[in-house]
């Protein structure tokens, strides 16, 4: 039928835009690092053919086995915060039931800034001499700290940045998984005269397990990727000891400009994003209800 | 729950002060942002801090005095405004046929784009556009945060199209009604809400993002978020300047924010939940 022809090839013209930007903004790059980081080089730079000498090179340098420990290190810590203070924040938003519009945007605020102005924010509060955070310590008591400037607590002032950030994220997503669950699972507990306790355990928290995995899903893909607020703040600094394994690959790329490793390195940082979004969809496959 | 109403009465006292606590601890840092923003600048250093002080807009004035602010907000603006309107025009069409047609490939590359790291495609970016010598234009700016505001849109609009009866569609095309017609004529009224919330988050996102315009804008396309990596290295001198700057570049998504807040989760987690 030519009316439906037709129809077809409007339906394909509306999507062939997107499909063209898709390819050669996305897809092509994204073979194309693939294929540099398989590229191997002279002494000189040059291209000399193929082999997996970037990757060879990866797996003695370091750096890279420092960036993937820094990664995972600021990934857990950080995940394992947001998602306790975000629960926690959850039930007390959920239990006092009416959440106002500017009480929203308030908790909205951290997440929706530009992660450069929260760095250029914690910049100022957090300098080690004359910042508020080290006068409320000192008026407090309690001795001063180096925060971004110390290689053994930057790593935890980062998280805590970004904790400050997303907590309030976590929150209203597990705050949306809470207004789903069923009203009768906690009639039924009622009449049971379960305890407190017993129904937070027992029922919410059960229940509510594929929310917090989405939620999981969701910051792991930022975590894992830390970059903004690193680069802004410390560059990786001191001495390394917050260079993850994003902010690596973008210095050997746009610092020493080594295309090839720098693909590598990311490409390898894709695939720890990729793992950890399957295994998380596969835990939230098992605890789905 | 079984419990006495006197107890309940007290745990909602406690919940409340917790929340104040908690409201408090979110809004502090950057109500001091502001509040360091206003202070002269001999007191923006003053250690301890003070609280109380004479109000000056002095940084914003020499803010804008000795620093090309201005020229790095418009750019901010055509880049941020581009990619926007970029992402919708390409976006929205796709959205539309990949919810009639349920064909997935938006949607999958949309996550893949999610999910990888910028400088993953930034590397292969800085050779096509050095080879096309269009490092630092504009349009290097826009196309390339454009693969930010594409996937936003796509994701946002997904749902409202699937949510358009399908038999609106059908009963339109029995009429004789071509795909491009219910598109324009139908399915994008029907949609109008989902327009502007995904356009306000594509915004929002594109004006926020550092890592492409920090590699491919030259200092005449420098856009605000790259600048203020200059404004630290001067800021060490000039705290109040880069408070000011802080406050001005998360002004418009705060306020876009503030807008859309009760759409802002669900746009967010690409409608895995329900905010």
């Amino acid at each position: 039928m030519r009316v439906e022809q037709n129809h077809r090839g409007q339906m394909a013209a509306m999507s062939m835009p997107a499909l063209v930007f898709t390819v050669g903004m996305i897809a092509f790059p994204f073979l194309y690092t693939i294929w540099m980081s398989f590229q191997t080089y002279s002494s000189t730079g040059q291209v000399t053919g193929w082999g997996g000498d970037n990757y060879l090179r990866m797996a003695v340098d370091g750096q890279f086995w420092n960036g993937i420990w820094i990664t995972l290190y600021l990934y857990v810590l950080s995940l394992v915060m947001q998602l306790v203070l975000g629960t926690g924040l959850a039930l007390l938003l959920f239990r006092a039931k009416r959440l106002p519009g500017i009480v929203r945007s308030l908790f909205i605020s951290p997440f929706m800034m530009p992660p450069v102005v929260a760095g250029m924010m914690w910049l100022v509060i957090l300098d080690p001499s004359l910042g508020a955070a080290n006068w409320i310590l000192t008026s407090l008591g309690l001795p001063p700290s180096a925060w971004l400037a110390s290689p053994v607590l930057v790593v935890p002032t980062l998280a805590m940045i970004d904790t400050w950030q997303w907590t309030p994220y976590v929150a209203l997503i597990v705050l949306g998984g809470l207004q789903s669950l069923p009203p009768s699972v906690y009639e039924a507990a009622e009449i049971d005269g379960a305890s407190r306790r017993a129904v937070f355990f027992r029922i919410t928290l059960p229940l509510l397990l594929p929310t917090l995995v989405t939620a999981m899903i969701l910051r792991s893909v930022d975590l894992l990727r830390f970059f903004d607020l690193i680069y802004i703040t410390t560059q990786g600094g001191p001495s390394n000891h917050s260079m993850t394994l994003n902010i690596y690959g973008f210095r050997v790329g746009f610092e020493f400009f080594q295309l090839g490793y720098a693909g590598a390195l990311m490409v390898t940082l894709s695939v720890l994003v990729l793992g950890a979004v399957m295994a998380f969809n596969r835990l939230r496959a098992a605890v789905e209800w | 729950m079984a419990m006495k109403p006197s107890d309940s009465r007290w745990l909602d006292w406690i919940n409340v002060v917790l929340l104040v606590l908690a409201g408090m601890i979110v809004m502090t840092p950057t109500a001091w942002m502001i509040l360091s923003s206003f202070k002269p600048s001999y007191e923006v250093i003053a250690f301890p801090p003070k609280l109380v002080f004479t109000p000056v807009i002095e940084n914003y004035v020499t803010l804008s005095k000795q620093t090309p602010f201005l020229s790095y907000g418009i750019n901010s603006l055509i880049v941020t405004f581009g990619s926007t309107v970029f992402g919708l025009l390409l976006g929205a069409p796709a959205a539309f046929v990949a919810s009639w047609t349920r064909i997935t490939w938006p949607a999958v590359v949309a996550l893949m784009a999610r999910m990888a790291p910028g400088t993953l495609f930034l590397l292969p970016w800085y050779v096509m556009f050095r080879q096309v010598d269009m490092i630092g234009s504009y349009w290097a700016l826009i196309l390339t945060h454009a693969v930010i505001t594409l996937p936003i849109v796509i994701w946002v609009l997904l749902p409202y199209f699937d949510n358009i009866p399908r038999s609106i569609f059908e009963a339109a095309q029995v009429d004789g009604c071509s795909p491009f017609r219910i598109f324009r004529r139908i399915a994008l009224p029907l949609v109008s809400s989902g327009l502007a919330v995904s356009a306000i988050l594509a915004f929002v996102f594109s004006w926020n993002f550092f890592l492409f315009s920090l590699v491919l804008s030259n200092s005449q396309t420098k856009t605000l978020i790259a600048a203020s990596f200059n404004f630290i290295g001067e800021g060490s001198t000039n705290w109040g300047g880069l408070m000011a700057a802080a406050t001005i570049i998360a002004l418009p998504p705060l306020i876009l924010a503030a807008i859309v807040q009760r759409w802002l989760i669900s746009g967010l987690t690409l409608g895995a939940v329900k905010g």
